[in-house]
């Protein structure tokens, strides 16, 4: 009986210490509240991005925060947690203000940027432009992709594309029609010499595969949704909806190939892509992509961050830094999905 | 010296303090021990809880100092609007207070690059801020030098960063508006957890007391257990229990130690009294002895005296004479008193054959008649077979001597006594009868239940009355034999009639 009590004793004293510890570590958890734990950093950069193409911007973010932190500098995606949206050129104005160490920026051939860049460079901020370049200021570096190199990868895909369909239905007379379509807002080079790339490689395949018209639809980027409304206009309007439909971002890819879809136009037009998110992949996959070009990435942000660091620690970058694209096809967007 | 015993082993020091201290201060300390954990205990929960109560009220202060920092700000461009539109000094004087109060407020905000996002937002607005005041007061410079359109330029300019700083604290303020909220949330909810914690400690204590408590006063109790058990021994009589362990100094120990030490003096006592009670005994028994050897020695004296022998030796030189003298009676008288005197002393302490019995009654007959000129008439009726029965020795003998002494000695007739021996079913009967003078009732009872004096009694016999017989029959069959006295009254006559048991004859020649 004594024993049989000192039992009932003893597990009564487990059981609520048992229950005092768990307590205890349910009230130590949340009395700490979310002091998080921070590192500093010895620089300051920030990465200015457009609202277009997040999915792009996010993975080259990534990457460059990743290079970043290895180096000592915290990257920090300017305005994005604001609760005012600020223009491209006011965040860098901002971002200048606030004295920051450096600053990636997409660029473009605006005199109002170009004279920006002019004073953040003229107040010792290094800035790097990414993916877009504003040729005639005096940033430190640009790193993107080679603009002429990638029009002629599109014009090798739209041969290849029209030496398929040649042997699949053998063209008449009439000239294949390809569209590229502009982002009307874009205002740096990089467009222009994707479209001359294409046209010279068509033209010098001309012989082969006869006449390619190439033609560019401007896409209203200036207002949020615009630039979906025009790519559906192209589909809506048969006369003008060409055989090849080249797309030079990832939102008009997705915009491009959802309307294909909807407007039941797959296979009747081609669509190059640009990119490689998994909504694009998975389009090429199915073919209703013919295929994509996308940057690396990863890459892009590494570069950006190692320009800006070699700029402050030794005075002089390298003006440009080129990015490996990747031409992707279904076969291939087939074993990445399955990735 | 105290104090390093206490730091080389506290236990044992505490264990020997303890043992010394008096059921009072044990329980005092108890108590006090108990009071203190759980004052201890309820001390720390209350800072705990205090503690809990300030961070919830810390938690919003961020937000408050960002509204401050934006009121200060407005001051600021206030001040400076102000000053721009009326270059009053004390405007300028507005600006300036407010110019230094911003400034100490910046001081608060964060200037490290961090992976941390709001404070990153803190370095950002004092960068910005930087630049603002910079403006303003460039604008400022430039109003005191009425450089209007480069002033107006600055004011633009200030203006548009001032809106442009009042969004990055607004946006801060919300995030950290969210992050306090939520902190806000989980501590509420901390302290709902602290309850429950407060709670379980506080059981966790009563148990611990509780365990303590009973431990401790188990400790006081034992030995008083232990003394009650020895306590109940002693009193059922066992002395023989061991000494009790004293474990403690206090009241119960000494009161241990005491009953110890009576149990201990009373094994002694009785040891004593034991030994003592011996020793008495002893002397008594050497008494008793001595005074048996005296009545042994007093008895051969007297033997001495009366040498049967030299009796013996001398009534048969008597019965020789007469035979001699041709006196045939007389030589038969004395052969006769010298058989019954030699009877009386051989047979003094044994048992004798029914036939030895019935002879010593002849002789003593014969005697009486010599005595007394033939005045008595006894007859015999004796069945042969039964001669050979034992009977203690000196039965007979007496009750004949009463049945003449009392029957017939004084009467006027002829006096006749009759002894029968016979058998009667499993018992043997011996009567003696008289015709002489008869007993009451109540002297038959007086005789029997033996309250007659022995005096009287054996104021005519010969020392051998009828108690001693009733009792040597008693004693020899086991209260198997019975004497009773049968008479009608006065000068009735008289029958004494021995019962005893068949069987005698065959058990004597076993024996």
């Amino acid at each position: 009986m004594d024993q049989r009590k000192r039992m009932v004793f003893v597990f009564c004293l487990a059981g609520l210490l048992g229950c005092l510890v768990f307590l205890w570590q349910r009230f130590y958890e949340l009395s700490r509240g979310e002091e998080r734990e921070f590192e500093i950093y010895d620089r300051h950069y920030v990465m200015i991005t457009g609202r277009e193409d997040s999915d792009l911007w996010d993975r080259v973010y990534e990457s460059a925060q990743e290079e970043g932190k290895k180096r000592g500098v915290y990257v920090e995606r300017f305005g994005e947690e604001l609760a005012v949206e600020y223009s491209r050129n006011e965040l860098l104005r901002l971002a200048m203000q606030a004295s920051v160490d450096g600053i990636i920026v997409p660029g473009d051939e605006e005199e109002e940027t170009i004279a920006l860049l002019q004073e953040v460079v003229e107040q010792g901020i290094p800035v790097v432009n990414v993916l877009q370049d504003s040729t005639g200021s005096i940033r430190q570096c640009f790193v993107g992709n080679n603009s002429y190199n990638l029009g002629q990868e599109y014009g090798r895909q739209i041969l290849e594309l029209l030496a398929e369909e040649e042997d699949d239905n053998p063209r008449e007379e009439e000239p294949a029609d390809v569209l590229v379509l502009v982002d009307e807002t874009r205002m740096d080079t990089s467009q222009n010499l994707i479209l001359l790339g294409i046209r010279e490689t068509l033209e010098d395949a001309e012989k082969e595969i006869g006449k390619v018209s190439v033609e560019t639809s401007l896409v209203d980027n200036s207002r949020s949704f615009s630039s979906e409304e025009s790519i559906r206009d192209i589909f809506l309007n048969s006369e003008r909806l060409p055989d090849i439909l080249v797309c030079l971002s990832a939102v008009h890819t997705r915009c491009a190939y959802q309307a294909a879809v909807d407007y039941n136009k797959v296979g009747t037009v081609q669509i190059l892509g640009y990119y490689d998110s998994d909504a694009i992949l998975d389009a090429v996959a199915k073919k209703i992509l013919y295929c994509t070009i996308a940057p690396d990435t990863e890459q892009m942000g590494r570069l950006c961050v190692q320009a800006l660091d070699e700029y402050v620690e030794t005075g002089y970058t390298n003006n440009y830094m080129a990015v490996d694209t990747r031409l992707i096809r279904a076969r291939e967007a087939e074993r990445l999905v399955g990735e | 010296m105290e104090q390093t015993r206490f730091f080389r082993a506290p236990g044992a020091f505490l264990k020997k303090k303890w043992r010394y201290l008096t059921l009072q201060q044990k329980l005092t300390a108890l108590f006090l021990m108990t009071a203190v954990v759980i004052l201890a205990v309820n001390l720390y929960m209350f800072t705990l809880i205090n503690k809990m109560t300030g961070r919830v009220e810390e938690v919003y202060v961020s937000n408050v100092n960002l509204n401050e920092l934006s009121g200060a700000l407005d001051l600021v461009q206030k001040s400076m609007e102000e000053y721009l539109n009326t270059k009053s000094s004390d405007a300028m004087e507005d600006y300036y207070r407010s110019e230094q109060a911003y400034r100490e407020l910046m001081e608060g905000l964060n200037s490290e690059t961090t992976d941390n996002e709001m404070l990153l937002t803190e370095k950002n607005i004092r960068g910005l801020s930087e630049s603002y005041l910079d403006l303003a007061a460039e604008a400022i410079q430039a109003k005191r030098g009425r450089n209007v359109e480069k002033y107006g330029q600055l004011y633009e300019d200030a203006e548009l960063l001032y809106d442009e700083i009042h969004t990055f604290i607004y946006s801060l303020n919300n995030a950290q508006f969210k992050d306090n909220s939520r902190n806000y949330q989980a501590l509420l909810d901390s302290l709902r957890y602290m309850e429950f914690i407060s709670i379980g400690v506080l059981l966790l204590v009563l148990l611990g007391n509780i365990s303590l408590i009973v431990v401790s006063t188990r400790s006081v109790t034992r030995p008083l257990h232990q003394l009650a058990e020895a306590a109940d021994e002693i009193s059922g009589g066992n002395f023989e229990i061991d000494r009790l362990p004293v474990q403690s100094m206090d009241e119960v120990g000494i009161v241990t130690n005491t009953f110890n030490e009576m149990v201990e003096n009373i094994r002694n006592y009785i040891e004593q009294l034991r030994a003592t009670m011996e020793r008495e005994n002893q002397l008594k028994e050497r008494e008793l002895m001595m005074q048996s050897h005296l009545k042994d020695a007093q008895l051969k004296y007297l033997q001495a005296q009366i040498n049967p022998h030299f009796l013996f030796n001398t009534l048969n030189a008597g019965a020789q004479l007469a035979m001699m003298e041709e006196a045939d009676r007389t030589g038969r008288f004395l052969e006769n008193v010298a058989e019954f005197f030699r009877y009386n002393v051989r047979k003094n302490d044994e048992d004798a054959a029914l036939r030895e019995e019935i002879h010593l009654v002849d002789n003593y007959v014969y005697i009486l008649n010599v005595r007394f000129a033939g005045e008595i008439l006894f007859t015999k009726e004796v069945d042969e077979s039964l001669l050979n029965v034992r009977v203690p020795s000196m039965i007979l003998q007496p009750l004949v001597e009463n049945a003449f002494n009392y029957g017939i000695r004084n009467i006027s007739w002829t006096g006749r006594i009759e002894l029968s021996v016979y058998q009667k079913g499993e018992e043997i009967c011996i009567s003696i009868w008289d015709n002489g003078a008869g007993m009451e009732q109540e002297r038959i009872e007086q005789v029997l239940s033996g309250r007659v004096q022995e005096a009287e009694a054996g104021a005519g016999g010969n020392g051998v009355g009828m108690k001693n017989v009733m009792e040597r029959l008693r004693l020899y069959f086991r209260d198997q034999a019975g004497l009773r006295i049968f008479s009608e009254g006065k000068n009735t006559g008289t029958e004494v009639l021995i019962t005893i048991p068949a069987g005698q004859e065959e058990q004597s020649c076993i024996e």
